[in-house]
């Protein structure tokens, strides 16, 4: 079976974008994977398109812009992990041997279409009962505060990081550096999170274009970096009341993941993980068993996901400082991992990264933990 | 004390409501393994057998977690608690906390089922819902 290597990447700026809609978006992006990849995009086999809010046939609304029309399609809806599924189809469809280059875009015009705090669907029990997606983390917040010792200030380094680590990335949402004060000062949303805790309302897109070795071998000139692993499990119903402070919905996902790249949490140089609330980074990194349960909290106060730390976490500005467009944020992920284990994330560079993960988490069902949750291994 | 919230259940295949003011959250339990679920389910997540019953839940739990929930849809006037209880059927539900002051809410609180008026249906009838409060509420 073929390996896949993700060749071109391109994304747009994220932030806001009231003169433009999720397809032109979704356009930019693409041309910009293009002219990354250096193809000529008829080489480009079939596509996948992420996005939440966008409405029906929004993939062939991007390709249609840019004469792309004619090609085979699917529009992928998995909450926030929708743009990590369209990369994980597209990978899919390279290893069965159908297609050589296939292109995955995830776009989201957000602020057109929502503002405020996310709800799960107004038909779910919790949601009847007022469940917000803040609320909901800030409930596993204030458990994990109460299970591990966790302070609120110890919880405000996380955005204070991701803050940082964006002002270094020209297409972040946020370019501004914020402090420990400013979150606490922040307004509240659910306490005992606040709005630097929270991921903001952001439009944007991004797509990876993938290829089999067949393919790379023609058109990489030795730029790809081979997709190892891209893993999709679906939240169970739980049997019994289990800890919100830990995720084995994560931790399945991510041990498929590690078991076909053939590699384990301690062989990771960095990941991007869902950081859509700054507990969320937390619970993802404690999930994906590169940090210990109940002590990433001090981790991150040693410096140890810092850029130059350890073990760098959400190096691009992560979902809080980067940005969050619901379909767009699994690609742009994994356009953060090319860019790292190509060497050209500029400013924020990680020095010798060879082996990246991303994660995505997304939707909110009652009885279930989490919805859709994806890993994907980049391995230079 | 609220009066006893008389209306008709806002969602009856979740909250069951009998006219004396009281009643319970229903789910299923499985006949085969003993397995508890919130909401009423076709089939068992533990041993998929489909012989499931409906049930009532125990009014009295204990609280997991909270928040207080600040910004939130139109259909819901903010600041409110939320909370999940852990009930001794081993099912975990979701659920706004009433009968207390926030600084009065912490993990661990025992707390009980409270029928509440819950808003309107789209006719204009009130509507009666769930809330959990303190269990020391009671002669509030
Ligand atoms: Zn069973």
């Amino acid at each position: 079976m073929t390996d896949v290597h993700v060749v071109g990447v391109g994304m747009t700026r994220f932030g806001k974008h009231p003169d433009s809609d999720a397809s032109d978006l979704g356009a930019e992006a693409l041309h910009g994977a293009v002219a990354d990849a250096d193809i000529d995009p008829r080489v480009i086999e079939a596509a996948y398109c992420g996005h939440v809010f966008q409405g029906m046939v929004t993939g062939q609304r991007i390709l249609a812009q840019v004469g792309l029309a004619g090609l085979p399609l699917s529009n992928v809806e998995n909450a926030c992990s929708s743009g990590a599924t369209a990369i994980r189809e597209a990978s899919l469809a390279i290893r069965a041997g159908e297609h050589d280059v296939v292109i995955a875009i995830g776009t989201e015009h957000l602020t057109s279409k929502f503002s405020g705090a996310l709800t799960p669907d107004p038909s779910d029990p919790e949601a009847a009962v007022g469940a917000t997606m803040p609320g909901v983390y800030a409930m596993r917040a204030r458990r994990y505060m109460e299970e591990f010792g966790m302070t609120r200030e110890q919880l405000a380094l996380i955005p204070v990081k991701n803050k940082k680590n964006a002002s270094q990335n020209p297409l972040a949402h946020f370019r501004k550096e914020i402090t420990v004060e400013e979150v606490l000062a922040s307004r509240p949303i659910a306490d005992p999170l606040r709005l630097h805790d929270c991921s903001p309302v952001t439009d944007g897109a991004a797509a990876v274009i993938v290829m089999s070795d067949k393919a790379a071998k023609k058109y990489a000139n030795g730029r790809g970096i081979r997709l190892a692993a891209s893993t999709l499990r679906s939240g169970s119903v739980d049997v019994e009341p289990t800890s919100m402070t830990y995720e084995p919905l994560t931790w399945v996902t991510a041990l498929e993941a590690y078991e076909k790249a053939g590699i384990g949490p301690e062989d990771v140089d960095f990941a991007e993980v869902h950081d859509c609330f700054s507990i969320a980074e937390v619970l993802r990194v404690e999930g994906l068993g590169l940090f210990e349960q109940g002590q990433y909290p001090w981790a991150v106060e040693r410096g140890e996901a810092d850029i130059n730390g350890r073990l760098p976490i959400n190096p691009s500005g992560g979902l809080i400082g980067k940005g969050h467009p619901l379909g767009g944020t699994g690609v742009a992920q994994v356009v953060e991992l090319v860019r790292q284990l190509r060497g050209e994330a500029g400013s924020r560079q990680i020095e010798g990264a060879r082996v990246g993960v991303a994660h995505c988490r997304g939707g909110k069902a009652v009885g279930i933990e989490g919805a859709a949750c994806t890993v994907q291994i980049l391995v230079r | 004390m609220t009066a006893p919230a008389t209306g008709v259940s806002f969602r009856p295949g979740e909250l069951e409501t009998r006219p004396d003011g009281t009643g319970n959250l229903l789910g299923s339990r499985c006949r085969a393994c003993g397995a508890h679920f919130f909401p009423i389910r076709e089939a068992c997540a533990g041993c998929l057998s489909d012989d499931l019953e409906t049930v009532r839940f125990s009014t009295e739990g204990v609280l997991y977690t909270f928040s207080i929930v600040r910004q939130s849809i139109p259909a819901f006037e903010v600041p409110y608690a939320l909370g999940y209880v852990d009930f001794p059927e081993n099912v975990r539900i979701m659920g706004q906390i009433s009968g207390c002051d926030f600084d009065d809410i912490k993990i661990g609180m025992a707390m009980e089922l409270s029928l509440e008026p819950f808003g309107e249906d789209e006719d204009g009838n009130a509507m009666t819902g769930y809330r959990f409060r303190p269990v020391e509420a009671h002669n509030d």
